[in-house]
C-alpha cells in the first residue's frame, strides 16, 4: 500500500498568507479552535521621519492623506547610543517598567509591537490601557507597529518553539528589520545621516544572548536605565514583581500563605456555589478583619486574620470559601492598628517572618475569646477564607516611608535598601519597596504601587513612582488627596480648550433674534429671575422666578445653565467631562469638570447679563398644586445673585416690597408647602457631619473658619425647587426614553443593615426605630430625641444614614420601574438636572430633555447622540457613580486635613506661650470597642478613635505628650460590656471607682482636641488627637 | 426497487452480462492464483494518496483519494459537553437503600465513556442522509470506533474512542465526525471512508487540559500544545521498537471471497461476483502490537441480484445442439452449490465457516494484511 502527500510548499501564494491558530474558551464553556487567516502586506510604514521609502508606500485614507509619522528624525542619544536610538521593548519590559515608559524624562521614540501589545493585554488589562493612552499621546512618540501583518517582520512559530520564544524572536526580527530598513532608506536618500540604533529592551537573558548572535542590540531594562541620567530615581520605578520571582524562585522553601486555587478550580467552585465571589473590604478599625459581601447571603462574610485574607488587599475581587462552623467568630470589638502591632518588623529580613506574628496571634486570640462569650449580639458569624483572587484592584497608593524601617546609615548611603511604605489608606498593608534613595525619601509623601504579593512574603512588594513633596506641605497633601481619590486634576489639554467658543469671555447672547442661536429658544429676559447660592459662588447653575398669573395661579420657573449648548456630544471637551464626571470641591481648591471659561462665565447664570438657559416652568395653584409643567430652552437675564443670607435678609426685611422680593417670598411660601408634602410622603431628613470652611484672613484664629453648615430657610427654598425640577424632568425623559433615560435611584436599604443601630437604640435609650418604610423611618427618627441632649437626634440620623446604601445613577432600562424609587426623597422617580456645570449626569439629562421636547439645536437637526445607546450610558453611569463617591470622600478628607492644619496652627500659636493644651469641645460616643471608643466632634465634623492611653483618668496630672501617653496604655485595663455598650477604663491595680472612667454609647463627653505629631515613629505624621477628659 | 437494491447492497450492480460475470468469477476463483481484472494480487490494495490536516478549522481532518478517482474528506470536530448523570435516580436509590451496583455501573459510564458521544455523519453524492447506505455505513464505522471498549474491561482502552473522550466524571468531549465522499460511489465506499476516518482521527488534537481532577475543564489557549486524541509514543521509545506499535483507531477492511480465494480491497466488478462480502474491523492491541478483531459484518453481496446465465441444456435455442455432457453440473467447493461451469448463477450469499476463518486469519496474522494496512497508514505523515 502506497501513500503520497500533497506538497503545499510549492504554492506561490503561501508566503503571504498564513494563519494564526489558537483555542478560545467561551464563557458558556465552549472550547473552540479558532483559525484566523493573516494576509501579509508590505505597505505598513515604519513611521520614522528618517525614512524616505515608507511615505510613498504607506496606505492613505479616503482623503489621500497618510497618517503622520511618529518617530523622531533626531531621537535622543545616551552614552551608549550617541547617535540616537529607538526603543523596542518586549512585553516583560513593559510589565515591569510601565511607570518608566510613562516618565517624561526619558523613554521617547518607542516602537510598540502589535505582538507585544496583544501579549500585554492578556497579562494585564490596566497596563494595556495605560500603554494605549501612551500611544495616543503625541509627545512621547510611541508608535504601534503592526509587525504581524508586515511580510518582512511576520514570524512563523517553529516546531517546538514556545509562544514566548516566538514573540521574543518577533521583537528581535523587528529590530533587525528596522535597522536594515532605515539604513536602506538612508542610502537611497543619499544623506549621510547616521541611522539611530534600534535597542531591544528585554529582561530575558536568553533573548539577549540570541540577539547578540543575530546582531541586534538588546539590553535589560535595568542596564538601559542605569545608563540614563537620574538613573537612581528611575531604577526605583522598575517593578519588583519579576525580580522577586527570579531571585527567589524555588530556592526559598518557606511559604507563609496558602496557595490560591487554580483558576479552573475557582470557576468550578463558583459555578457550583461552593465558593463565593465578592469585593474584599477591610474594616477601618481593625486591619486584620475584612468582610466580603456576596450575593448568596444577606450579611457580609467575615474574614479574620492574615492567613484567611490570604494576600487580598481591600478592593480586590476575591473568591472565598466559608469556613466550618467551629471557626465562626463574632466581628471584632477591638481597634487593631497595623502600625501599632507590627511596627518592629524589619523589611529586609524575610526569613524570620511568620505569617502571623505572635502579636497578631494574640490580638486574634482575644477576639475569639470575645466571640465565645456570653453575648447575644456577639454570637458567632460565618467566617470565610480567601482562596483566590479574581481581579486585583491594586492602584497607586500614596504613603510615606516608615522611618523605622530604614537603616540607620540610610541618609548617607546611596545603596539599595528595602523599606516599608505606610499607605495613607489604613486598610492597605504596608508595602515593601526597594529603593536607592531611602534617605532622600524620608519625610516625603510618595506615590508607590504594588507589584506582587508572593506566598513567601508577609507584605506586598511594590515600587516607587514619584515623590509628591514634603509631608504636610499643602501642595503635597492636596495632590496626595487627589491621587488617593482618583481625581483628575491635570489642567485641561489643548484639545479640550479648543472646543470652547472662540469669542472667549466676550461671548454674548446674539442680539438679533434671527440668529441661529435663538432657534427654539423662548425669550424670558423680561422675567424677574434671581439666583440664590452659597456666598462666593462663581458657578451659578440655577436661577428662579415666580409671578402671579391672571387666573390666580402662579407661574414658577427654574432656570438651569444651558451647558449642553456649549458642550457638544463626543468632542474632546465632552469626553474629558465624562471622564471627570463631577467637579470636586476641596477646602481651598476646586477641580472643575468643565473649563473655567464655561463654568464661571459663559454658562454661569450671572446677574445682569443675558445667558442661555434651560427652563422648567410650572403653573401652580396658590396651594402649590402643580397644574402643568413646561420645558424650554430660553434666554434669561438674572436680576440679582444672592447668597443665602442676603436672600434671607431681603425676604425678612418688611420694608422691601419690590416685585423681586415678592417673588422670592412666594417662592419661599411654595417651598414650605412642597417640603411638607415631601415629608408627608416619607422623605427622610438625613444628616451627615458637615462643616464648611470659609477661608478667612490669615491673622485670626484659623478655627473660626470652621463652621457647621447653618440651614437657612432660603437654603431649603432652592433645594425644594431643585428637587421638584429634577423629579419633573425625570418623569419627562423617562416618558420619552423608556430604556435610556438617565435616572438616579436610592435603593431601599435591607432591614438587616439597621440591626445594630436598632439594638443599640433600644438598649441604651429604649427607643425604637421602625425601618419598614422610609416614612416609618422618618417618623421614628423624629421621635429619637433626647431633651437633655439636642445633638442626639442628629447623631442618630448620622448613624442611620450610614446604614443605608448610597444613591446611584442608572439607565432606565437597567432596573424595573418599581426599583426606580429614591428612598431618601420618597420619590418614585428622580434624576439630576439642576447642576450641569458641575455634574456630568445633569449634562446628559439636559441632552435627553432637549431631545424629548423636540429641540432641534442651532443648526436644525437634533443632537441625540449619547442619548440612545444604552451600553455607553451604562459605562458612563458606572464612571460617574464612582467619581461622585470619590469626590465626596475627597471633599471630606480635605476638610479633615484643613481642620487638622487649623488645629496645628492654633497649637503652634499657643505653644508660643507655653504648651499646646488643645481645645476643649463636646463629643459624642459613636461606637464602643473593647480597647477604645470612636468619638464624633460636631464642632469640627470629625470623628476620631480614642485609644486607651487617650482617656484622661481622674486624678491624672494634666496633658502628657504623645510619647508619654503611649506608655500609659500598657498600665491600663478595661472592662468592656458589648451588650450594654459600655467601657470602663482604669489603671491597673487601681480599681477604685473614682479612679476609672466609664463611657457608654451615645454619651456626651468632654474632649480635648489637638493636632499632634506622631512621636516614636518619627515619620512626621500628624493626627488629630482626641482626649476624653470627662 | 432499484434504489432499494442500491442502498442495501451498497454499490450499483455493474452492467455485466452473465457471461462476463461468469468469466470474472472463474478467473478470480482459480485455485491459489486468482487473476484480478486489474492485475493486483489478492491482498494488494489500490494505490491511494492521502494527506491530513487539510481543514484548518477542524480538530483533525484527512483526505484520501483512490486511484480510481474516488475521494473522501473527513473532518473531526470536538466539543466540551457536560456529562449528564441522572442524579435523581442516584438520590432515590441511596434513599431507598438499593444496592449500589447500579450506581457503580453508572459511574463506569462516566469513566468509560458513552457511545453516543461520537456522532458520525456520512454524505454520499446522490443519497439522502436518511438513505440506508449512509446510515448503515456510519453505524458500521461508529460501532467499531466506540465498540472497541465494548467489554468494558478496565485495561481495554486500546483503540476505544469513547474512553478517550472522558475529561472527568462530569465532563467529556463530544466528537463529530463528518465524512464526505466527494465522488460517486464507484465501488463500495467503506474502505475509503474507513481509511480516511482513521487518518482524520489520527491527526485529531484536543486542547491541552489545564485543570485537574473533577474541576470544570479549563484549557490551554495555545493550539501548538494541544494533545493528540491518539497519543504518539515519544521518539526515544519509538527507536527501541522499530515501528512504534502505538494505539490507533480501528480500520475497517472490505474482504470478499470468490470460490476459495480471499480478495482484499475489491473493486466494483469484483464485488459483483463475490460469494460473500465481509467488513472486518481491526485495531492494534496496546502493548504487544498484536492486531485485534473488533467486528465482522457481512454485507449483502450484489451478486445475489444479478441475472443468471442459462446453461445450454436449458436454452431452448440451443436445444439439442450441444452434447449434454458439456453441461454437467459441478459442485462449487466454496458454496456447496451445483453449478454449470461457465454459466453464471447468482450467488446466494452463504459462505463456509472455513472461508471466514481464513479471511480473519489473513487479516490478523503477523505480517498479514491488517498489519500492512496499518503500516501503510503510518507512512502517511500526520502533521
Amino acid at each position: 500500500m502506497k501513500s503520497l502527500r500533497r506538497d503545499v510548499s510549492s504554492n506561490p501564494q503561501a508566503a503571504n498568507v498564513t494563519s494564526k491558530v489558537f483555542v478560545r474558551s467561551t464563557k458558556s464553556g465552549k472550547v473552540q479552535k479558532i483559525v484566523r487567516e493573516l494576509y501579509l502586506r508590505q505597505d505598513i510604514p515604519c513611521s520614522s521621519k528618517l525614512c524616505s521609502i515608507c511615505p510613498s508606500v504607506a496606505p492613505a485614507d479616503a482623503s489621500g492623506k497618510i497618517a503622520p509619522f511618529v518617530l523622531s528624525d533626531r531621537p535622543a542619544g545616551t552614552k551608549a547610543f550617541p547617535h540616537g536610538h529607538y526603543l523596542v521593548p518586549d512585553t516583560n519590559a513593559l510589565l515591569n517598567g510601565m511607570d518608566l515608559f510613562e516618565h517624561t524624562g526619558a523613554f521617547y521614540d518607542v516602537i510598540i509591537l502589535q505582538t507585544v501589545l496583544e501579549e500585554l493585554r492578556n497579562q494585564s488589562l490596566p497596563l494595556y490601557n495605560r500603554l494605549l493612552s501612551l500611544i495616543k499621546t503625541d509627545e512621547k512618540r510611541f508608535y504601534l507597529f503592526f509587525n504581524e501583518f508586515r511580510l518582512e517582520t511576520h514570524v512563523r512559530r517553529g516546531p517546538e518553539e514556545s509562544i514566548n520564544d516566538r514573540n521574543d524572536r518577533a521583537v528581535r526580527t523587528v529590530a533587525g528589520w528596522y535597522e536594515e530598513h532605515l539604513r536602506a532608506s538612508a542610502k537611497k536618500g543619499k544623506k549621510e545621516k547616521s541611522v539611530p540604533a534600534m535597542v531591544v529592551i528585554t529582561d530575558d537573558k536568553d533573548s539577549i544572548r540570541k540577539a547578540k548572535a543575530e546582531n541586534v542590540t538588546a539590553v535589560s531594562l535595568s542596564d538601559y536605565v542605569a545608563g540614563l541620567e537620574d538613573s537612581e530615581k528611575l531604577l526605583d520605578m522598575i517593578s519588583e514583581a519579576r525580580e522577586a520571582r527570579d531571585s527567589k524562585g524555588s530556592a526559598r522553601g518557606e511559604l507563609f500563605y496558602p496557595e490560591y486555587y487554580s483558576m479552573s478550580k475557582l470557576m468550578t467552585g463558583l459555578r457550583a456555589g461552593n465558593l463565593h465571589q465578592g469585593v474584599f473590604n477591610v474594616s477601618p478599625y481593625n486591619y486584620l478583619e475584612g468582610s466580603v459581601k456576596v450575593p448568596a447571603f444577606d450579611k457580609p462574610l467575615l474574614i479574620l486574620g492574615r492567613d484567611n485574607s490570604n494576600r487580598a488587599i481591600t478592593g480586590d475581587v476575591v473568591a472565598i470559601e466559608v469556613l466550618p462552623k467551629d471557626q465562626w467568630k463574632s466581628p471584632s470589638t477591638k481597634i487593631v492598628d497595623e502600625e501599632a502591632v507590627t511596627k518592629n518588623d524589619n523589611p529586609d529580613t524575610d526569613e524570620t517572618e511568620a505569617i502571623v506574628t505572635d502579636r497578631e496571634r494574640k490580638a486574634l486570640q482575644e477576639e475569639v475569646k470575645q466571640a465565645h462569650g456570653k453575648h447575644s449580639e456577639g454570637k458567632p458569624q460565618p467566617t470565610a477564607k480567601v482562596v483566590g483572587v479574581i481581579k486585583r484592584n491594586w492602584r497607586q497608593y500614596v504613603g510615606h516611608v516608615d522611618s523605622n524601617s530604614t537603616a540607620s546609615q540610610a541618609a548617607s548611603g546611596r545603596r539599595q535598601q528595602t523599606v516599608f511604605v505606610l499607605p495613607m489608606e489604613k486598610r492597605v498593608p504596608k508595602i515593601r519597596v526597594h529603593t536607592r534613595q531611602a534617605g532622600h525619601l524620608l519625610g516625603q509623601r510618595i506615590l508607590v504601587t504594588i507589584d506582587s504579593w508572593d506566598r513567601d512574603s508577609r507584605y506586598p512588594t511594590g515600587h516607587y513612582i514619584r515623590s509628591l513633596g514634603e509631608l504636610e506641605t499643602k501642595g503635597a497633601e492636596t495632590e496626595a488627596l487627589l491621587l488617593e481619590y482618583d481625581v483628575q486634576y491635570k489642567p485641561f489639554p489643548k484639545s479640550v480648550l479648543d472646543c470652547l467658543p472662540a469669542e472667549g469671555h466676550d461671548w454674548r447672547v446674539p442680539t438679533s433674534k434671527e440668529h441661529k442661536g435663538w432657534n427654539g429658544r423662548r425669550d424670558l429676559r423680561d422675567l424677574l429671575i434671581c439666583s440664590i447660592d452659597p456666598p462666593g459662588c462663581q458657578d451659578i447653575d440655577d436661577a428662579l422666578h415666580a409671578r402671579a398669573l391672571p387666573n390666580g395661579n402662579f407661574e414658577v420657573g427654574v432656570h438651569i445653565a444651558d451647558v449642553s449648548h456649549f458642550v457638544k456630544p463626543n468632542n474632546a471637551m465632552d469626553l474629558e467631562a465624562s471622564v471627570r464626571g463631577t467637579t470636586v470641591y476641596l477646602v481651598d481648591k476646586r477641580i472643575d469638570m468643565l473649563p473655567h471659561l464655561l463654568g464661571t462665565d459663559l454658562c454661569s447664570l450671572k446677574p445682569y447679563v443675558e445667558r442661555y438657559a434651560f427652563s422648567v416652568i410650572w403653573e401652580v395653584t396658590p396651594n402649590a398644586e402643580i397644574v402643568s409643567s413646561d420645558f424650554t430652552k430660553s434666554v434669561i437675564r438674572s436680576r440679582e445673585a444672592f447668597s443665602y443670607e442676603q436672600a434671607q435678609l431681603r425676604i425678612d426685611d418688611a420694608s422691601q416690597n419690590d416685585e423681586l422680593t415678592e417673588s422670592m417670598r412666594n417662592l419661599l411660601r411654595f417651598s414650605k408647602v412642597l417640603r411638607q408634602k415631601r415629608y408627608d410622603a416619607g422623605a427622610l431628613n438625613l444628616a451627615s457631619p458637615e462643616v464648611r470652611i470659609e477661608a478667612g484672613d490669615e491673622a485670626g484664629d484659623p478655627l473660626t473658619d470652621v463652621k457647621t453648615k447653618a440651614m437657612l430657610e432660603t437654603n431649603s427654598l432652592v433645594e425644594e425647587f431643585m428637587l421638584l425640577a429634577n423629579i419633573t424632568v425625570a418623569t419627562k425623559i423617562y416618558e420619552s426614553f423608556s430604556q435610556t433615560a438617565l435616572l438616579r435611584r436610592h435603593a431601599t436599604p435591607p432591614p438587616q443593615n439597621f440591626e445594630d443601630l436598632i439594638n443599640q437604640l433600644s438598649k441604651k435609650r429604649n427607643m425604637e426605630l421602625d425601618v419598614s418604610s422610609s416614612a416609618a423611618l422618618a417618623s421614628s427618627l423624629d421621635r429619637c430625641v433626647d431633651p437633655k441632649n439636642p445633638f442626639f437626634n442628629t447623631l442618630v440620623r448620622i448613624l442611620a444614614t450610614r446604614c443605608m446604601t448610597s444613591a446611584e445613577y442608572f439607565c432606565a432600562g437597567a432596573h424595573a420601574e418599581s426599583e426606580f424609587r429614591h428612598y431618601g426623597l420618597a420619590s418614585p422617580i428622580y434624576t439630576h438636572f439642576t447642576s450641569p456645570i458641575r455634574r456630568y449626569a445633569d449634562l446628559l439629562v439636559h441632552r435627553q430633555l432637549a431631545s424629548a421636547i423636540g429641540y432641534e439645536g442651532e443648526d436644525g437637526h437634533a443632537v441625540i447622540e449619547g442619548v440612545s445607546t444604552r451600553g455607553k450610558l451604562e459605562d458612563i453611569c458606572r464612571n460617574i457613580n464612582y467619581r461622585h463617591r470619590n469626590a465626596q470622600f475627597a471633599g471630606r478628607a480635605s476638610i479633615e486635613y484643613y481642620v487638622g492644619q487649623a488645629l496645628k496652627a492654633r497649637g503652634e500659636k499657643m505653644a508660643g506661650g507655653g504648651t499646646d493644651t488643645g481645645i476643649e469641645e463636646e463629643g459624642y460616643v459613636m461606637r464602643v470597642f473593647e480597647n477604645g471608643v470612636v468619638v464624633f466632634v460636631p464642632r469640627f465634623g470629625i470623628e476620631g478613635v480614642v485609644r486607651l492611653e487617650d482617656f484622661v483618668l481622674p486624678g491624672e496630672s494634666g496633658v502628657y505628650s504623645v510619647g508619654e501617653r503611649r506608655e500609659l496604655a500598657v498600665h491600663r485595663t478595661t472592662e468592656f460590656d458589648s451588650e450594654e455598650y459600655t467601657l470602663r477604663v482604669e489603671e491597673k491595680g487601681h480599681s477604685e471607682k473614682e479612679r476609672g472612667v466609664n463611657v457608654e454609647l451615645f454619651q456626651k463627653v468632654k474632649v480635648n482636641v489637638s493636632s499632634v505629631k506622631e512621636e516614636g515613629r518619627g515619620a512626621g505624621k500628624r493626627r488629630v488627637r482626641i482626649l476624653i477628659t470627662g | 426497487m432499484s434504489n432499494q437494491r442500491q442502498a442495501s447492497s451498497a454499490s450499483q450492480v455493474p452492467h455485466l452480462s452473465p457471461a462476463e460475470l461468469s468469466y470474472l468469477y472463474t478467473s478470480l476463483s482459480l485455485p491459489k492464483s486468482s487473476i484480478r481484472p486489474d492485475g493486483r494480487s489478492p491482498t494488494q490494495f489500490r494505490p491511494l494518496t492521502a494527506e491530513t490536516n487539510i481543514l484548518p478549522g477542524t480538530n483533525g481532518s484527512a483526505r484520501v483519494g483512490f486511484a480510481d478517482g474516488t475521494q473522501a474528506i473527513v473532518g473531526v470536530k470536538a466539543e466540551v459537553e457536560k456529562t449528564v448523570l441522572s442524579n435523581e435516580t442516584v438520590d432515590a436509590r441511596s434513599e431507598f437503600g438499593i444496592s449500589e451496583d447500579r450506581g457503580e455501573q453508572e459511574g463506569s459510564a462516566a469513566v468509560g465513556g458513552h457511545g453516543s458521544w461520537v456522532q458520525m455523519s456520512i454524505e454520499i453524492p446522490g443519497f439522502r442522509d436518511d438513505d440506508a447506505l449512509p446510515v448503515f455505513l456510519s453505524e458500521m464505522m461508529r460501532e467499531s470506533l466506540v465498540g472497541a471498549v465494548g467489554s468494558a474491561e478496565a485495561s481495554d482502552m486500546t483503540g476505544g474512542l469513547k474512553g478517550r473522550l472522558v475529561i472527568n466524571k462530569r465532563w467529556h468531549w463530544r466528537l463529530y465526525i463528518d465524512v464526505l465522499l466527494l465522488s460517486q460511489p464507484l465501488s463500495y465506499p467503506l474502505p475509503l471512508l474507513s481509511l480516511t476516518t482513521h487518518l482524520a482521527l489520527l491527526s485529531t488534537k484536543l486542547p491541552k487540559l489545564k485543570s485537574q481532577g473533577e474541576e470544570d475543564p479549563f484549557f490551554d489557549d495555545d493550539w501548538a500544545v494541544a494533545e493528540y486524541l491518539y497519543p504518539r509514543v515519544s521518539l526515544s521509545s519509538a527507536k527501541h521498537s522499530a515501528r512504534s506499535p502505538f494505539v490507533r483507531p480501528p480500520v475497517t477492511l472490505l474482504v470478499i471471497s470468490v470460490g476459495e480465494n480471499i480478495i482484499f480491497d475489491p473493486n466494483r466488478e469484483e464485488i459483483a461476483v463475490a460469494d460473500a462480502v465481509l467488513a472486518i474491523s481491526i485495531t492494534r492491541d496496546s502493548e504487544a502490537g498484536n492486531l485485534k478483531l473488533l467486528s465482522i459484518r457481512t454485507v449483502d453481496p450484489p451478486s445475489r441480484l444479478t441475472q443468471p446465465g442459462i446453461p445450454n441444456s436449458e436454452n431452448v435455442n440451443m436445444l439439442g445442439a450441444v452434447a449434454s455432457t458439456e453441461d454437467v453440473a459441478v459442485l462449487n467447493p466454496a458454496t456447496g452449490e451445483e453449478e454449470v461451469p461457465g454459466v453464471w448463477r447468482p450467488r446466494r450469499g452463504g459462505v463456509k465457516r472455513s472461508v471466514i476463518a481464513e479471511m480473519v486469519k489473513t487479516v490478523l496474522k503477523k505480517g498479514g494484511v491488517g498489519e500492512e494496512v496499518l503500516e501503510g497508514l503510518e507512512g502517511v505523515e500526520v502533521s
